[in-house]
């Protein structure tokens, strides 16, 4: 029973994380984060004025935008090794990261979309700058859940040699609460809540990337240590 | 972690012994089909620049004028020199000295990884100075097929890195996955000389 | 390929051997499944092509009086009901490679990322776009720069959509090239990297409105599309050809005295 096949897919993320952090890096949109206070003709004159740079990141996140599933999909096998009674959680994980991802889609979409014809209404290329923040920044939900119910395969597994580290878990539980602010974002155009703000911003993005991080070191551990034991084929 | 060198490597057919005097097709015939694939898909993208080109002879001929010459024969030469390292380092594992080969497909690995860090050179400045692929149709070409075949040339080198791998770590280097990983090297060696001709030097 | 699968939950057909045969067959639910995708591929083409002519895409730069009257027409919204009644078979079309990848010796975890892929493409690639032109042709009197909007959404999302079938098609290529099993031959794995590589091919369509490389360009689109059709049909075929080859002591349901075979065929998997 050979582990090769999730090494593969594991080792696809340290590429796919260097594009997602060169496209935060040369995003105009982000560098600095755009305020939701700006009038549409302010934002129509941004978009107008930053075709190439938002056009490449745009085009980058669409095609980069599911280079971090297989991690994923690696960590819903790992899932299922838990010694629970069922695989109702590898399930729920699985179909929790499409739905994220697709959130993440559609952001790069209306972003994409605003940069496509600059010379639209600025009533319009705002609606799109906002629905792409919020697609964005706002659905956290998948995420808090797809963690807690890794965390939860963690605390309830029954094997004598368990797959990951304890402190692993309370981790992931961490992630949810530092992730929920992100929520909140829709109700606020200034302050830390809003979706440029250190909550809602900062926070929820440099949890998900030391998530990220976290995830792939204890994910290459528990494959290592993995050996011959059998994976319930979900 | 162990089984690599015994397992089966991705692509490789295990079933022929390793008979160079039998005269076999060399590396995996799959990865033959996908060798031609690719040279037609490729093919395709030049007849269609060909075309446009064709039909907007001044636009291509003022906007080639803005490549930087330089840098894409120093990348051809890059390529060329590393295919040559493969061609000798695959010899070498032929002929079963390890040492050589290995020693050889370095060379070939520092070669070609100069390729992509030589078009960062390239690129960045371009697009900084605005000539971005909706600049106009030539640029388009020149970005999206040079483009594809760096994604190509990345591939490449994690093939590289997986020869490097087995001739280093198991007993019996497996032939047929050098040369499969060769014949890929030399196919998109290939594909940089048309395109280095077609939009660099043609006139 | 007849329709047959329509007929296929009604009540028992006219008594002939032959007609009851079919229903014997132990693999069923996957020649169900298989059938189903002729089915769906053919509807979607007649819902985009003759019915509502959204296909071959229309230009990026039509003018506006186009745009408008294109979605204004009734057509779409007769496209927009059919399709969401029958958007529901994707995830079926896409099960038919989930069936045969779990048949291979490769780890589950590409299985994931390939479903991961089809959950998302669904929506980006298909649902939110087809709602794009509903919307348009819902509501008469929206200003011409709205409709332009849902124009450029609906065509860029369904043309456009590119990581959602990157991942897809990066997985099950991997999948194919990785299995010991040899479920599916080795050089679709290869073909299905191609497939991948449409999809870097199709990004330009977000970059320009006029040329081979806009949406409905000769690079982005026809040569694109060449190389889809072509892969979606002999990965059919593929398939067909693996559920018809599939040794029946390795199904799910195998009868009992078959059993002991099937547990010995399936440890060739891996975690």
């Amino acid at each position: 029973m050979n582990t090769r096949g999730q090494r593969i897919l594991l080792w696809t993320a340290p590429p796919a994380v260097a594009l997602f952090a060169l496209a935060y890096l040369v995003f105009p949109v982000f560098s600095p984060p755009l305020s939701p206070t700006l009038t549409p003709d302010q934002v129509a004159a941004f978009f107008r004025g930053n075709v190439t740079g938002i056009l490449g990141v745009a085009i980058l996140g669409n095609l980069i935008a599911c280079s971090l599933v297989p991690l994923f999909a690696v960590t819903a096998v790992q899932i299922s090794r838990a010694a629970t009674s069922s695989t109702v959680l590898t399930y729920a994980y699985v179909i929790c990261v499409g739905i994220g991802t697709t959130a993440f889609i559609l952001a790069d979409y209306c972003w994409g979309m605003a940069a496509f014809r600059p010379e639209r209404d600025p009533q319009l290329t705002s609606l799109l700058n906002d629905m792409a923040w919020f697609f964005f920044i706002a659905p956290v939900g998948t995420i808090m859940v797809q963690n807690l119910c890794f965390a939860l395969s963690v605390y309830l597994d029954e094997r004598p040699d368990p797959i990951f580290p304890r402190w692993v878990a309370h981790f992931n539980v961490a992630t949810v609460v530092l992730l929920a602010p992100s929520a909140f974002s829709i109700l606020y155009k200034t302050g830390p809540l809003a979706w440029n703000g250190p909550l809602s911003f900062t926070l929820r993005l440099t949890t998900f990337a030391v998530y990220i991080a976290v995830m792939f070191w204890a994910l290459l551990r528990a494959v290592r240590y993995q050996g011959d034991d059998r994976v319930v084929l979900a | 972690m162990t089984n690599v060198a015994e397992g089966v490597t991705p692509g490789v057919d295990n079933s022929r012994p390793d008979d160079s005097r039998r005269g076999h097709v060399p590396g995996d015939s799959s990865m033959w089909f996908f060798v031609i694939g690719d040279l037609v898909i490729f093919g395709v993208y030049f007849v269609g620049y060909m075309y446009f080109r064709g039909q907007n002879h001044e636009l291509f001929l003022q906007s080639q004028a803005r490549l930087n010459l330089d840098i894409g024969a120093i990348n051809t030469v890059m390529l060329l020199t590393s295919s040559l390292f493969v061609a000798l380092g695959t010899e070498a594992a032929r002929a079963g000295n390890r040492v050589a080969a290995l020693q050889r497909f370095w060379i070939a690995l520092a070669f070609g990884a100069a390729f992509p860090l030589l078009k960062m050179f390239e690129w960045i400045p371009e697009i900084c100075s605005g000539l971005t692929p909706g600049t106009n149709l030539f640029f388009m070409y020149y970005y999206v097929m040079t483009g594809m075949h760096l994604c190509h040339v990345a591939l490449g080198l994690v093939i590289m890195c997986f020869i490097l791998r087995n001739l280093r770590t198991s007993k019996a280097p497996k032939i047929s996955f050098v040369e499969t990983g060769a014949t890929y090297w030399h196919m998109v060696d290939v594909l940089w000389l048309v395109l280095f001709a077609l939009l660099y030097l043609m006139r | 390929m007849s329709g047959s699968v329509a007929e296929v939950p009604k009540a028992p057909a006219p008594s002939a051997e032959h007609a009851t045969s079919w229903r014997k067959n132990r693999k069923l639910d996957q020649w169900i499944a298989f059938w189903s995708v002729p089915f769906f591929f053919n509807l979607f083409g007649l819902v985009f092509v003759p019915l509502s002519w959204m296909m071959p895409p229309r230009s990026p730069s039509s003018s506006t009086p186009h745009i408008v009257d294109f979605m204004h027409s009734h057509n779409l919204l007769i496209a927009c009901v059919i399709l969401t009644l029958a958007y529901g078979l994707a995830p079926v079309s896409n099960a038919c490679y989930l069936m045969q990848v779990k048949r291979m010796s490769v780890s589950p975890a590409f299985r994931y990322s390939m479903m991961i892929g089809a959950i998302t493409g669904a929506i980006v690639g298909m649902l939110f776009p087809m709602f794009c032109f509903g919307l348009g042709a819902f509501r008469p009197g929206y200003n011409s720069g709205v409709l332009t909007m849902l124009y450029d959404f609906g065509y860029l999302a369904f043309i456009g959509s590119l990581g959602c079938f990157c991942v897809m098609w990066m997985a099950f290529g991997l999948a194919i090239i990785l299995d010991e099993n040899g479920i599916l031959p080795k050089w679709l794995g290869y073909y299905t990297i191609w497939q991948y590589v449409t999809e870097l091919m199709a990004a330009p369509v977000w970059i320009v409105k006029t040329g081979p490389f806009a949406w409905n360009g000769l690079m982005t689109f026809w040569f694109a599309m060449t190389l889809y059709v072509s892969w979606q049909i002999i990965v059919y075929v593929c398939i067909y050809r693996a559920i018809k080859n599939q040794p029946e002591a390795e199904l799910d349901n195998a009868s009992p005295e078959l059993r002991p075979e099937a547990v010995e065929l399936r440890s060739g998997t891996s975690a």
